[in-house]
């Protein structure tokens, strides 16, 4: 039998792939654990209905009028939802795939759970047992995707144990591990901020990549509004890699990327929502002015509960420590060592040095016909050093430092900062890289072995600590904290956020569903209807438990209730006293001994 | 001989740390979950309190936020007006279980006697004797007793009547007056809740008061959402016969503010005590305040 030639190349491909299927499959065997927060559901909800559109659309399409389907009022009736909130890359994915991928049982009892009426029973390719696993699977997808560039772009730079060791600690941090499974969009837009910065990058040679730039930043602007920032640390990192053309009093050349960004963009985000159709203008406007005035949610930080920007000097100075202190505590205290002994070779390097030895190929400045070297438009980085440390600096430190200013919310911790992830496991990488080579020179030429075993060693080494934590801290990876803060109990006690938005009752569901009588009358405090429900669809609760509603007069009805441990919610404590007759829970559900949910019985004594 | 280490000992240092430090943080990893107290370790440690616990008794968790833990075994012997206590001062004993070396800020008094000092598991449960104050007069539990006036610009004085919930002022509108268990800075609190009224002050007293050496008053605002939603502040002022003492500002960033006044002029002595409270932007404005009179 005659073997593949297996090329450089086509290995790298292979590790890709195995890469992203590796992330696909970890993903996939551990997200259902994890419950389903108010945002996640109505993600869910919103994706149905936009495939509704489809549905009917398909109908009007068969029927001849397919025009029924773009009058105002029907375009309101399904792409209203969820808007001007976010834009619908994402949840027409999340609908689409549920569509594809659900075990349909839609005809049976839960059929009026659906957000738009089931006809008749869907016909499907039953991958998922689950209806919310089919909604998260393209999430997932983009996970995946993400771990596969950033091998990608990592090989650019470094051999292929740390360029893996790169992809695999961008997943393996259990902050960045629970968004990456969930049907929301802040690892998705990750992924597409790392597709636009490598895109980016590549256009930097290759004009190619200036378009692909231009559509990638469109379909991020179609993902999340954080794609507003991406241009921002695009042109920090230009201006200053091309910043030989001011001393000469030259303004840079315009790159195709940035044009390709500036046309591309707004016309895909345009194209890319219907809701905006109805009337551009005025819809964009509510799009954007929703997340310039976007309310502060209540969130924990060092004890203290911001739910407004703060006005004293101090307050301000610690809120302004905020994403820097979270990336601290909350990423593998091995993961930031090795990536702040990348980010020092970074800095160290000198201008027009490869960035590690294997990278001087590839760093190198196009060889050629000396017209390749002019300065260009279509390859702005052909004739200057690319400034790699600039690049990656402005893409870790730029999410973060915008998440530092006092003003801006942060009600989501590091879900708003998750884009500089990426770059961070980068620098591990690179550090990774470094580490090998020392303690290859380290060894003595007579420990032959040990020097070839030590690369992968190292790498194996350094993976586990990040690896064992990510494992450790689902399904609640929002209350995990790492060595230096102590895990669940050190950001306890430290005084940081250990969840939002009523994800981490799903543990609890079996115990829930077996409390008849009383579960007719529960109050679910934080949990969205739209969580219950599909909680129901997805047969983890009995249809007939009840849901009393928000707020006191919720508590007041009901003769069972849980609460979620956030400090905002203390109010919510005394109406269970009060009307419940008892300080004394029946249950509080804990990760290492740390209260995350507790479950109140009227009457008990 | 000064030890100066080559650029290879370095650099093979810094493969050394971090393999370590790798080393060291998946092991914590491992470990440190079995670290955590167990059921068992919770029931044996409530059997202990429990079979120590005399009424009056205060019991805490240390760190604080293993608390919905406690109550789950011990909830009965914490009814609201302790689990919502103003202050830790009035209790002579204290039950403090706690975990990973942490102390309860009511256990660190440096009067303080440990009677007992038992672990159960990961749980250590130590019984504190301490001295304590005497509760002359709890203003919350005599709310009832509390009479309302409200006095506007120029003087005027008019009675406001109890309904329900709320007071009626004449010519001043209606506002909140009752015991409640409340949220200051995020923590549950039991006190009498009310609202400054617009362009007037709201005075509330209580006509006799058996006075000890001190009147200890703790104030703040109510509620996450209305600290939230208003910036206004509150003034209070407390008068004790013909003494009167400004208390801090009360505004959304001042806590539950503890206040104590000097009594011992007119201990044993009943009189009354009123306190006053005005803002010039009153809307949203939950003030809540405790008080006690001690020995």
């Amino acid at each position: 039998m005659r073997r593949l030639p297996l090329s450089p190349r086509r290995l790298d491909w292979i590790i890709t792939a195995i890469l992203a299927l590796g992330a696909v499959v970890w993903l996939l065997s551990v997200e259902g654990r994890q419950g389903i927060g108010r945002d996640e559901a109505q993600y869910f909800r919103a994706g149905e209905r936009y495939w509704g559109w489809f549905s009917e659309l398909s109908d009007n399409l068969a029927a001849g009028h397919p025009g029924r389907s773009f009058t105002a009022s029907d375009i309101d009736r399904y792409w209203g939802d969820n808007a001007p909130d976010h834009p619908v890359v994402m949840k027409v994915l999340y609908g689409i795939s549920w569509r594809a991928f659900h075990t349909c049982h839609c005809t049976g009892a839960t059929r009026s759970l659906h957000p738009v009426p089931i006809r008749a029973r869907h016909r499907t390719l039953p991958l998922f047992a689950r209806e919310s696993t089919a909604f998260r699977f393209p999430a997932i997808l983009f996970a995946a995707l993400l771990v596969g560039m950033v091998y990608r772009f990592a090989r650019r730079w470094l051999p292929r144990g740390p360029a893996a060791v790169a992809a695999v600690l961008t997943l393996a941090q259990p902050h960045f591990f629970f968004h990456a499974q969930i049907s929301c969009f802040d690892a998705p837009i990750a992924t597409m901020a790392f597709a636009v910065g490598f895109a980016y990058w590549k256009s930097l040679r290759d004009w190619r990549w200036g378009l692909a730039t231009g559509a990638l930043f469109g379909i991020s602007l179609g993902v999340k509004h954080n794609a507003w920032l991406i241009p921002f640390f695009l042109v920090a990192h230009y201006v200053w890699m091309r910043r030989g053309d001011l001393r000469a009093r030259r303004l840079p050349r315009v790159p195709l990327a940035f044009l390709a960004m500036l046309v591309l963009g707004p016309l895909i985000f345009l194209a890319h929502w219907p809701w905006l159709w109805v009337s551009p203008l005025a819809r964009t406007r509510a799009y954007v002015e929703r997340h310039l005035e976007h309310e502060h949610y209540n969130f924990e930080y060092l004890g203290f509960n911001f739910n407004q920007p703060p006005t004293t000097t101090k307050m301000k100075w610690i809120r302004a420590t905020a994403p820097f202190v979270e990336t601290g505590l909350t990423v593998p205290v091995t993961t930031l060592a090795l990536a702040a002994l990348g980010a020092g070779l970074l800095a160290r390097r000198r201008r027009g040095a490869p960035v590690a030895p294997e990278s001087a190929e590839s760093e190198a400045r196009p060889a050629g016909h000396p017209s390749s070297l002019r300065p260009s438009w279509l390859r702005p980085g052909a004739d200057v050093d690319r400034a790699p440390g600039a690049f990656v600096l402005v893409q870790t430190l730029g999410p973060l430092s915008v998440l530092a200013v006092p003003s801006t919310p942060i009600f989501g911790g590091v879900k708003h900062f998750l884009a500089a992830m990426p770059y961070l496991a980068l620098l591990a990488g690179l550090g990774l890289d470094w580490l090998i080579r020392v303690a290859a020179e380290g060894l003595p030429d007579a420990r032959a072995g040990l020097r070839r075993a030590a690369p992968a060693a190292l790498a194996v080494l350094v993976c586990l600590p990040a690896l064992v934590e990510t494992r450790r801290s689902h399904p609640d990876g929002l209350g995990h904290y790492n060595l230096l803060a102590g895990g669940f109990a050190g950001g306890a006690s430290l005084g940081m956020n250990r969840q939002f938005w009523g994800y981490s009752v799903l543990p609890m569901l079996p115990d829930l569903d077996r409390r008849v009588p009383e579960n007719r009358q529960f109050f679910w405090h934080d949990v969205l209807s739209d969580a219950i429900w599909m909680y129901k669809r997805d047969g983890r609760l009995s249809l007939e438990v009840g849901n009393t509603g928000f707020g006191e007069e919720g508590i007041a009805r009901s003769e069972i209730g849980i609460l979620f441990y956030e400090k905002h919610w203390a109010k919510y404590e005394a109406w269970f006293w009060q009307y419940y007759g008892t300080t004394k829970p029946v249950e509080v559900r804990a990760r290492e001994g740390v209260p995350l949910v507790t479950l109140y019985r009227r009457g008990v004594r | 001989m000064t030890f100066r280490p080559s650029r290879r000992q370095l650099t093979l240092g810094a493969v050394i740390v971090v393999a370590s430090l790798a080393v060291v943080e998946t092991t914590v990893a491992l470990v440190a979950p079995a670290l955590a107290p167990t059921d068992a370790d919770w029931v044996a440690a409530a059997a202990a309190v429990r079979a120590g616990f005399r009424p009056g008794d205060l019991i805490v968790a240390a760190p604080g936020w293993a608390d919905p833990i406690l109550r789950v075994h011990l909830g009965d012997l914490i009814p609201p007006e302790v689990a919502a206590r103003m202050d830790d001062d009035r209790f002579a004993r204290v039950w403090e279980v706690s975990q990973r070396g942490a102390h309860a800020p009511a256990a660190e008094a440096a009067t303080a006697t440990v009677a007992r000092d038992e672990r159960f598991g990961r749980l250590r449960v130590r019984l504190l004797e301490r001295p304590a104050e005497t509760v002359t007069y709890d203003f919350v539990a005599h709310g009832a007793d509390a009479r309302l006036t409200r006095r506007d610009l120029r003087g005027g004085v008019a009675a406001c009547a109890p309904a329900g919930d709320r007071v009626n002022c004449a010519a001043g509108g209606s506002v909140l007056f009752r015991r409640q268990v409340v949220e200051v800075e995020q923590k549950l609190r039991e006190a009498l809740l009310t609202e400054p009224l617009a362009n007037a002050a709201l005075a509330i007293e209580f006509p006799a008061v058996p006075l000890g050496r001190a009147l200890v008053i703790a104030t703040g605002l109510h509620d996450t959402w209305m600290r939230k939603a208003a910036r206004g502040t509150v003034e209070a002022r407390v008068t004790v016969g013909d003494q009167t003492t400004e208390l801090p500002v009360t505004d959304d960033d001042s806590g539950w503010t503890r206040t104590r006044i000097d009594t011992s002029a007119r201990a044993g002595q009943t009189l009354p005590v009123r306190l006053e409270i005005t803002s010039a932007n009153p809307y949203d404005r939950f003030f809540a305040f405790a008080a006690e009179a001690r020995q």
